[in-house]
């Protein structure tokens, strides 16, 4: 009796080796463990033996039949894997997502920053007015951006603001959001604006500007600096600085531009900041009182401050994009190197 | 704008470095560009603001330097002789208006030559070349005080001296010996016969000063800086002396000017003093005095001067500064500066001379906003969602041509008055004209996948109304989808707006074959359509695209809240049917059916299987739909769902030119 078991265990170990597939498993489970296996049969003879034998038979039958289920479990799991072993090394499926241009990007990220600390978007119009683009802005009338050089003028018959055109900044928006809302304003305005000069790497007679500003009781020089110190940092990343250099816009008194440590060389000058350190990123100053007194507010009593700052400029210093055309261009080689930046 | 260091030693004799100098006036506005050493001298290019005409002078930077390194300009304005009068030359101003005075002065007997070194050397390290001695001092006085003078040969001018308007036609030999045809928008100076020079711009030949010359006539005056910039830009020169009157000069400092090159021209040619002579007044001097309180200006600012600070500052600027109380200010800016006229431009003298850096950073109180608007995030999201389905935003142009939308049949375009290409002459009434652009322009380098959106506005005149209006357009090849992805993209962009009671609607439209309008309570807030061949081969696009267009603004005005809707968890059970369509039932009319027969039980339904036969001669078209049945209340049993759907198969085969396969 012994001896079957024995020999069962050494049939089986011979089998198992040679199966290589899951039919030929299940055969042998059938052949070992099923109803009417070999086991079974010696299982039935039990009650026919002494006391002494059924308890050291029984135990080494069970024993045999536990080691053939793990065997064959194990070998079963084994198979399972194997079928559903894939190439993991078989290319990726493609799978296609638009984005967002980054032009569109950049202006909505600068607009969200100022978002964050109250202010709020106002978009303006393309076609303006000789009042809005300039004389309210302090631009008089024999100034050199006034000229059909530098601006495109439409052809509509003119009324009692003057000419129109088609805005040659977004300073405009400050003039609209003044005349039609009350104070006090925190506004950012971003948008198209076209001059007529010749497309080149880095000119186009259409490019994208953003324009904010503040008007309250006590706005001061300083809240400005600012104001602009927080865009900086939280846009380009917290280890630039600014520099304020003062200028001259007729639409701000004091008038400064603003320059940024130059994020390639970190200060130390390169070919991108023309060894200067500072990349120019944008013009600002406190409101002009007489663009106040224009849009009905009294400079005694309220004050604010301006900036604005070209989006293709800044997308370019940003990305390390050199030629302006590229934005226009909508070719999806470049369309789809930047995702939601 | 060059200048140099010994130049500048001139009048203020200071040990700061070069490079130091660059900063501190760099800071101070005035941006220097680049330093180049010459010799023992350094070469200054700086970027001179409009509203500094003084700082197209050695005077005015030594001043300012002097005033932002904490110091005050130590200087003699010497004394002007205006003797002996100036007899027998005439002179004539036509319009006061555009020569407002004009000073000359005879010197005789002058000996051309070359000049000596250190004339020389201030002229070209300035960026002028040297002629001759009377020539170079002309430019040595203009660097100097920054008012252009300009020598004649007195013997060769014949007759008075006219300052007047060209006359149409009237040409000019420069001293670039090039011939300028001038209108009248030039001003010329001129004598009885021709003219001499172009007023504030050029010299002419006729009257150039050569090694020959014996008598000079010194020309001294302050045209209209608008008459100069529309003079120069007309014949298309640009000059050193029509730089500095196109951004003003002094009053004052021309005589001092005219009077130097006169001491000058005695001393280094042995010229003769032969007469003065003055026409014109000068411009009532602007510096009056200005008026602020203390707290003002530090309100303006953000700082806490004080006012020996304040007054410190703007005493080293060259601004008288009285003080009353310790606080109130009545300062008056010195004569030179014209542009310092209200006390927010002494508000920015004080910050420029305290240094713009130093100010402190603060963040302003903002409160809340009473305006807001509200279409701009309605874009930003439209955008988002629109890239998330799977297309690329572009940014196009706002120009187009007048030809172009003529081809697509629009009359209320907005043209431009000074367009720079005809390519670009009028302002696009639709985004279809851009678009199409790029999807050729991809096609070209063979990039695929072009899916593409623009939101931007339009443009075009509507009776006497100005109209400028937010649009969404989509883009597609027939490679990348064709007309039915953009379907699905109308279909989608419907879900996001929530717009549930639309219609698409067949339509015809110019320039579209396969029209469809997206009609919701009875407007038209969108289009979508092939473009048909004719129109393809006029815009110069080859391969075949689906455009939509969406007017953002009726968008915005039907789109509605999201709100949760309970729905049905009973069992969809789906039975499927295959028809044979005859090509001129319009699948609506199916759908119809389906909609009207199945009613409540309809959960939905798709198309498995469309067989489109390659031979165009099949009248049929095999669709095999999958239609899904649901009941809100209960779970439909196996002979419900098969009533209903034989009821659907028999409408169906009922209808004409429909069978059942």
């Amino acid at each position: 009796m012994h001896e079957d078991i024995k020999s069962i265990e050494r049939e089986f170990a011979e089998e198992i080796e040679k199966v290589s597939s899951l039919q030929e498993i299940e055969k042998l489970r059938i052949k070992y463990l099923g109803r009417k296996s070999v086991i079974n049969q010696l299982f039935s003879k039990i009650p026919h033996l002494s006391k002494e034998e059924k308890a050291s038979f029984g135990r080494n039958l069970n024993i045999l039949k536990q080691k053939i289920t793990e065997c064959i479990d194990s070998k079963v799991s084994l198979f399972r894997d194997k079928e559903e072993k894939i190439d993991v090394t078989f290319p990726a499926e493609g799978i296609y997502f638009g984005r967002k241009h980054i032009l569109t990007s950049v202006s909505e990220e600068i607009c969200n920053i100022f978002e964050k600390i109250g202010f709020v978007v106002v978009e303006g119009k393309e076609i303006e007015d000789e009042w809005h683009n300039f004389t309210a802005l302090n631009i008089p009338l024999e100034h050199p951006s006034r000229e059909a050089f530098d601006t495109f003028y439409l052809k509509l018959p003119q009324d009692d603001k003057g000419k129109y055109l088609l805005r040659s900044h977004t300073s405009p928006s400050q003039i609209r959001v003044m005349e039609n809302t009350s104070l006090p304003l925190a506004v950012i305005s971003p948008g198209r604006v076209y001059r007529p000069d010749k497309v080149d790497a880095s000119h186009s007679f259409m490019f994208f500007q953003i324009e904010g500003f503040c008007v309250d009781k006590c706005i001061s020089f300083s809240h400005l600096k600012g104001v602009l110190l927080y865009f900086a940092k939280s846009f380009f990343g917290d280890d630039v600085s600014l520099r304020f250099r003062p200028h001259f816009f007729p639409f701000t008194e004091p008038s400064a531009e603003v320059d940024i440590s130059c994020m390639i060389c970190k200060g130390k000058g390169c070919s991108v900041c023309s060894r200067k350190g500072w990349l120019e990123i944008l013009g600002c100053g406190m409101i002009h009182p007489k663009v106040l007194k224009h849009c009905g507010i009294n400079p005694n009593k309220y004050s604010g401050f301006a900036f604005g700052m070209g989006v293709d400029r800044i997308a370019m210093l940003k990305y390390g994009i050199n030629d302006i055309r590229l934005f226009y261009e909508n070719d999806t080689r470049f369309l789809r190197q930047f995702y939601e930046v | 704008m060059k200048f140099s260091l010994n130049f500048l030693k001139e009048f203020f004799d200071t040990r700061i470095s070069p490079q130091r100098i660059a900063h501190i006036l760099t800071m101070g506005g005035l941006e220097i560009e680049s330093i180049e050493q010459v010799g023992d001298d350094y070469i200054f290019t700086a970027e001179v603001t409009s509203n500094r005409y003084d700082w197209l002078s050695i005077f005015g930077i030594a001043y300012e330097l002097a005033g932002l390194s904490g110091k005050k300009l130590k200087f003699n304005l010497p004394k002007i002789i205006r003797t002996p009068h100036l007899k027998g030359v005439r002179i004539n101003i036509e319009d006061k208006k555009d020569c407002m005075v004009y000073i000359a002065r005879l010197i005789k007997n002058v000996e051309i030559k070359t000049s000596p070194i250190w004339l020389k050397e201030r002229v070209k390290n300035c960026g002028i070349n040297t002629v001759n001695n009377v020539v170079d001092i002309t430019n040595y006085c203009m660097l100097k005080w920054g008012n252009p003078l300009h020598a004649f040969d007195f013997d060769k001018i014949e007759g008075d001296i006219y300052i007047r308007r060209a006359k149409k036609g009237e040409s000019f030999v420069g001293l670039d010996d090039k011939e300028y045809v001038l209108t009248e928008d030039n001003l010329v100076i001129s004598d009885d016969k021709k003219v001499i020079a172009l007023a504030g711009v050029m010299g002419a030949k006729s009257t150039e000063v050569d090694f020959t010359t014996k008598n000079i006539l010194l020309e001294a005056a302050i045209f209209s800086p608008l008459r100069i910039r529309r003079s120069r830009r007309s014949v298309g020169l640009d000059t050193e002396s029509s730089y500095r009157f196109e951004r003003n000069v002094s009053d004052r400092l021309l005589e001092v000017a005219s009077y130097e090159a006169l001491r000058l021209i005695s001393q280094i040619c042995n010229g003769i003093n032969a007469g003065y002579k003055k026409t014109g007044r000068n411009r009532p001097s602007f510096s009056k005095t200005i008026s602020f309180d203390l707290s003002q200006l530090n309100r303006h600012i953000g700082e806490a001067f004080s006012s020996f600070k304040v007054e410190r500052i703007l005493t080293n600027f060259g601004f008288k500064v009285k003080i009353k109380n310790k606080k109130e200010f009545s300062v008056v800016p010195p004569f030179f500066r014209l542009d310092v006229r209200l006390k927010e431009d002494v508000f920015e003298e004080v910050a420029r001379g305290w240094g713009y850096n130093r100010i402190k950073e603060e963040l302003p109180p903002v409160k809340p906003q009473k305006t807001k608007d509200e279409l701009y995030s309605f874009k930003q999201k439209l955008r988002s969602f629109l890239a998330n389905l799977g297309l690329n935003e572009i940014v196009t142009y706002s120009l187009t041509s007048d030809n172009k939308l003529s081809v697509l049949g629009e009359k209320s375009f907005i043209g431009l008055d000074n367009p720079l290409r005809v390519q670009e002459n009028a302002l696009r009434t639709t985004l279809l004209l851009g678009m199409v652009e790029c999807i050729q322009h991809n096609i070209n380098q063979k990039n695929d996948n072009l899916k593409f959106f623009e939101i931007a506005n339009i443009y075009r005149k509507d009776n006497n109304a100005i109209v400028e209006q937010p649009f969404l357009g989509c883009i597609v090849d027939e490679e990348s989808g064709g007309f039915y992805y953009l379907k699905g993209v109308a279909q989608k962009i419907l879900e996001f707006l929530n717009i549930k009671d639309f219609i698409f609607l067949e339509a015809k439209e110019e320039c579209f074959l396969n029209t469809l309008r997206i009609v919701t309570k009875e407007k038209c807030i969108g289009t979508l359509g092939v473009l048909d061949r004719e129109t393809l081969q006029k815009v110069n696009v080859k391969s075949k695209v689906s455009f939509f267009e969406l007017d953002i603004n009726m968008a915005y005005k039907f789109k509605k809240e999201f709100k949760y809707s309970p729905f049905s968890r009973y069992p969809v059970i789906y039975r499927d049917v295959s028809l044979g369509i005859k090509k001129d039932v319009k699948f609506m009319e199916i759908e119809n059916i389906i909609r009207g027969c199945v009613k409540e039980f309809l959960h939905h339904y798709r198309i498995l299987d469309i067989y489109r036969s390659k031979d165009l001669s099949e009248e049929f078209l095999a669709v095999t739909l999958r239609v899904f049945y649901q009941a809100k209340d209960r779970t439909l049993t196996s002979c419900e769902v098969d009533d209903l759907h034989f009821k659907l198969r028999e409408k169906l085969a009922h209808r004409e030119g429909v069978v059942l396969r």
